[in-house]
């Protein structure tokens, strides 16, 4: 009993204080950058408010845009858990990009190749393939820096070319949709791309879904169950960091892989883990657009998610909620810089501005409130020693 | 009350820092010509007094009597000036620069614009031979032993004009017959008229080289004694305001089976030999200490044994079982504890939690993980007895271990590794930078796991803390030990000579009734 009360009044702070500053400084942040971002508004002779107003209006003032952002916040979420769980074993993952596309290419095959199969074998299916091609475009990196000690950042930069550049092979050679050449119909040239997926391997509209829920969706919806499947992904990162044993080990090899290994936690075998993991995540991206939209795999296919992923992961701070969030307001810039620059004629750099802004403003008030939080956390420990 | 022949006076010095008062209402007088002990525990204030002294802190309240006048020292430059020089802990002098260059730099006599090399070796060397301060003005630092690096130091401030010179703990790098001369040397300087204000918080000798005291506590003075009126015992009671033991707690039990046994181990690091053919032997119910100066392989020793460290030839053996290049986890699952000698580096995660870096290692036992999931009832049960058995002091295990005082960090340590009942007890550099109570404290807790019947083995610097803790003695140089001792009789300045190498590495200087470990070794290397 006493234990326990014990426990209680050792766990319990008063959190309020720094609940409030955790949640109003983003909020903070992304109007101060707002702020800034108006002076290049401004010496483009365009009024800011005007245009801020015009993107919020257009992004939440209509059901199609809403459901665009939730649909552009679909990898971005994979992306971002991706890059985090490489941060937080202390290892910078910018291979996202290429382990994506890797990992949408080993779907592609097994999305058109397995015939026959139920969906629910083939979905899954396709899925495990995704993540299968992720891991594997991890394995390389992870497995000369844990040999060789050679920087992840590098070779997974380097990794990133070789797998556009194998991807195109594939598209245009062993995996090409012969069918476009022989007969698509006239229609100029053939498209390069691999053949459709089949209905057996593709993701359903969340449509039939929020429907039968009684919400009305607009006509044109392309936001899928992966939307689920990324925020239960969420919800299992936060799991995996924070409530298991390997979790456990991944945060103290990424604070201090020497304490770790004194622990008896071996460093290289934890990077390892953790990284394909990471990969594994990465192979997921591209699947939301491949499964739930284009239904096959070409030589257009979706870039530059992996590399916004490493801005979510900044922005939401590696924390499960805070990628969710952070998705959703690149999707509402996404969208948003879309809107103003038809309806206000701003051109879309000012868009990159603002996001640029945002994350440079949110990082650093991160760091500002952290500092802050540990002289007040480290005040009530120098009170406690006496 | 003002004394004629006073120096420098704090009066009701102040100095706060966001959250602390480092100096509250410091009030005390340094006299000409004494040297004057200024003791205190980590954090009482004693460098915030001294950085106010030396002129790069600024006092909040209060004022400094420098030879009768109020003085501020807004710089370091114009404390030097005025005639106060310190000599760091933590020597600040240019390795491949010789001892005269070291001297005059910043501070160099002006020839023409140019720096005449031979004029100020001549300086250098006649100011050393007037303070009795033995060193070639010629020689490059690096080539210098850490005693004769002080008194480059002590030289330097020499040079710039110092009348009052104060040493930050001096006696922490030196060894036994360092320690004497450098007392020799301070008796010099006394004699030539020169002030000293000495900080340590080694009472012993602080009560041999001082004439007063001023004791400080929480940024407050407790008293100013006569160093001949008081005693150790008197003087920590002041520095920690309670008691202290200084008599460690031990049975007379004799010692069991060798626990811990090295035969001819030998490692290498960065390309060069670390540990050359270390044969000994630690049992269980006895302390076994490493003696030596820091760098002559202590810190790769603690590593082989613990697996973090490959051995090249040789082997390790834990109670009977070899464990020679085996995982640490596996050498760990034999019931090791390990202090580790930098605990920010090898001994916690800071940023993480206090539950965390107390269970770290174990979390995967029963009690804290069932499958792929940590169990807090069981972590947090466990944490709470481990913290409240070893007196850590905290305001929540949520806290990130970086917020704890040293003392606490450690005592988190000592409560995670002695979990269960350990076989075996790694401590290295176990009390370093912990004040007296927290020393006090990790030395017991040695004893009792020794008393429990845990074979421990301590790798100190700090000869005293070997001296006093350990059953026998191995003093290690260059990477081998070079003659065992029992500690009870065993003689500090013998013990310093083979710590310098000044004596040993031939094994037969050993002292009789050494383990049988080292025969061994000593034949299979010949």
């Amino acid at each position: 009993m006493k234990a326990q009360s014990v426990t209680k009044a050792k766990r319990k702070r008063p959190r309020g204080w720094f609940t409030v500053l955790e949640v109003s400084s983003p909020v903070l942040a992304v109007l101060f950058a707002m702020l800034v971002a108006s002076i290049a508004l401004l010496a483009i002779g365009k009024n800011p408010l005007q245009v801020y107003g015009t993107m919020v209006a257009f992004c939440l003032g209509r059901a199609d845009s809403v459901v665009n952002i939730l649909y552009k916040a679909t990898p971005l979420i994979f992306a971002g858990i991706a890059v985090a769980i490489g941060f937080r074993a202390s290892l910078f993952n910018i291979g996202v990009e290429g382990q994506y596309a890797i990992g949408a290419t080993c779907a592609a095959i097994v999305g058109f190749s397995l015939k026959g199969l139920p969906a629910l074998v083939h979905l899954p299916l396709t899925i495990l393939a995704g993540m299968l091609g992720g891991a594997l475009w991890a394995l390389v990196p992870i497995w000369l820096k844990v040999k060789r000690g050679v920087h992840e950042v590098i070779t997974t930069i380097m990794l990133n070319h070789t797998a556009y550049l194998l991807v195109h092979y594939l598209i245009a050679g062993p995996f090409m949709d012969k069918t476009q050449v022989i007969g698509a119909g006239g229609a100029g040239s053939p498209r390069v791309r691999m053949p459709e997926i089949l209905a057996s391997a593709r993701m359903p509209e969340l449509r039939g879904f929020l429907e039968s829920l009684g919400i009305s969706m607009p006509q044109h919806s392309s936001v899928n169950w992966f939307l689920v499947l990324g925020l239960l992904a969420a919800v299992l990162y936060w799991y995996f960091i924070w409530r298991t044993p390997l979790g456990l080990e991944v945060r103290a090899v990424g604070h201090n892989p020497k304490a770790a290994e004194a622990a008896g936690i071996p460093p290289g075998a934890v990077a390892l883990k953790a990284f394909l993991l990471s990969g594994a995540v990465a192979g997921l991206v591209g699947l939301s657009d491949l499964l739930g939209y284009f239904g096959y795999f070409d030589i257009d296919f979706p870039k530059g998610y992996g590399f916004t992923g490493i801005a979510v992961a900044l922005v939401g701070r590696n924390g499960a909620l805070g990628i969710v969030l952070a998705s959703l307001l690149f999707g509402f810039l996404s969208r948003g810089g879309l809107g103003v620059q038809v309806l206000e004629r701003v051109p879309m750099e000012t868009y990159y501005i603002l996001q640029g802004l945002i994350i440079l403003c949110i990082v650093i008030a991160t760091d500002v409130l952290r500092r802050y939080m540990r002289a007040q956390e480290k005040r009530e420990e120098a009170a406690a020693d006496v | 009350m003002e004394r004629t022949d006073t120096v420098l006076a704090f009066q009701g010095v102040t100095k706060r820092f966001p959250g602390v008062v480092a100096n509250a209402d410091v009030s005390f007088e340094v006299c000409q010509g004494e040297i004057h002990a200024v003791v205190g525990e980590n954090g009482a204030g004693k460098s915030t007094l001294m950085k106010i002294a030396t002129g790069l802190y600024q006092p909040d309240e209060g004022q400094l009597v420098y030879r009768g006048r109020p003085v501020v020292f807004r710089t370091p430059g114009q404390a030097i000036a005025a005639g106060i020089g310190i000599v760091h802990q933590h020597f600040m002098l240019v390795a491949n620069f010789t001892v005269a260059e070291n001297v005059i730099l910043g501070a160099e006599p002006p020839r023409r614009g140019l720096v005449d090399p031979k004029d100020a070796a001549s300086r250098v060397g006649e100011l050393a031979r007037r303070y009795g301060l033995r060193v070639d003005p010629a020689a490059r630092v690096e080539d210098l032993s850490v005693g004769e690096q002080q008194r480059v130091e002590i030289l330097k401030v020499l040079y710039r004009g110092a009348d009052l010179i104060i040493l930050d703990e001096p006696t922490a790098v030196l060894v036994p017959q360092e320690v004497e001369e450098l007392f020799e040397h301070l008796e010099t300087l006394k004699r030539q008229g020169k002030t000293v204000i000495f900080i340590s918080h080694k009472l012993d000798e602080v009560l041999r080289v001082s004439g007063r005291v001023t004791v400080l506590r929480r940024g407050r003075v407790v008293g100013t004694v006569e160093a001949r009126g008081t005693t150790k015992e008197r003087l920590a009671e002041m520095m920690v305001g309670r008691p202290v033991l200084f008599d460690l707690k031990r049975s007379d039990r004799p010692p069991g089976e060798p626990y811990l046994v090295l035969e001819g181990v030998s490692a290498t690091g960065g390309g060069r030999t670390v540990l050359r053919d270390v044969s000994f032997t630690v049992r269980s119910g006895e302390v076994y200490g490493i003696a030596g100066v820091e760098g002559n392989g202590q810190t790769e020793l603690a590593e082989v044994i613990m697996g973090l460290r490959p051995v090249s030839t040789g082997r390790i053996l834990l109670g009977g079982e070899t464990v020679t290049n085996l995982p640490t986890r596996d050498v760990r699952r034999r019931g090791v504890a390990y202090i580790p000698e930098d605990r920010h580096r090898r001994g916690l995660a800071l940023p993480m939690t206090v539950w965390e870096n107390c269970i770290i290692g174990f979390h995967r036992s029963p009690e804290f993980a069932r499958g792929p999931r940590l169990v807090f009832t069981g972590i947090f049960t466990a944490v709470e007895e481990a913290v409240r058995r070893f007196d850590v002091r905290l305001a929540s295990l949520d806290s990130p271990v970086q917020n704890l005082s040293g003392g606490n960090q450690q005592k988190l340590i000592l409560a995670r590794e002695f979990r269960g009942s350990p076989k075996l007890v790694l401590a290295a550099q176990p009390t370093r930078g912990l004040d007296i109570g927290a020393t006090e404290f990790v030395r017991q807790q040695l004893l009792d796991a020794r008393d429990r019947g845990a074979a421990v083995l301590l790798i100190s610097a700090d000869l005293e803390e070997v001296l006093s803790v350990a059953d026998r003695i191995g003093v290690i140089y260059n990477g081998h030990i070079q003659a065992e001792f029992d500690a009870r009789g065993a003689d500090p300045k013998v013990l310093g000579q083979y710590m310098t190498g000044a004596r040993g590495q031939s094994a037969e200087e050993a002292t009789p009734g050494v383990a049988t470990g080292r025969e061994e070794g000593g034949r299979r290397a010949s």
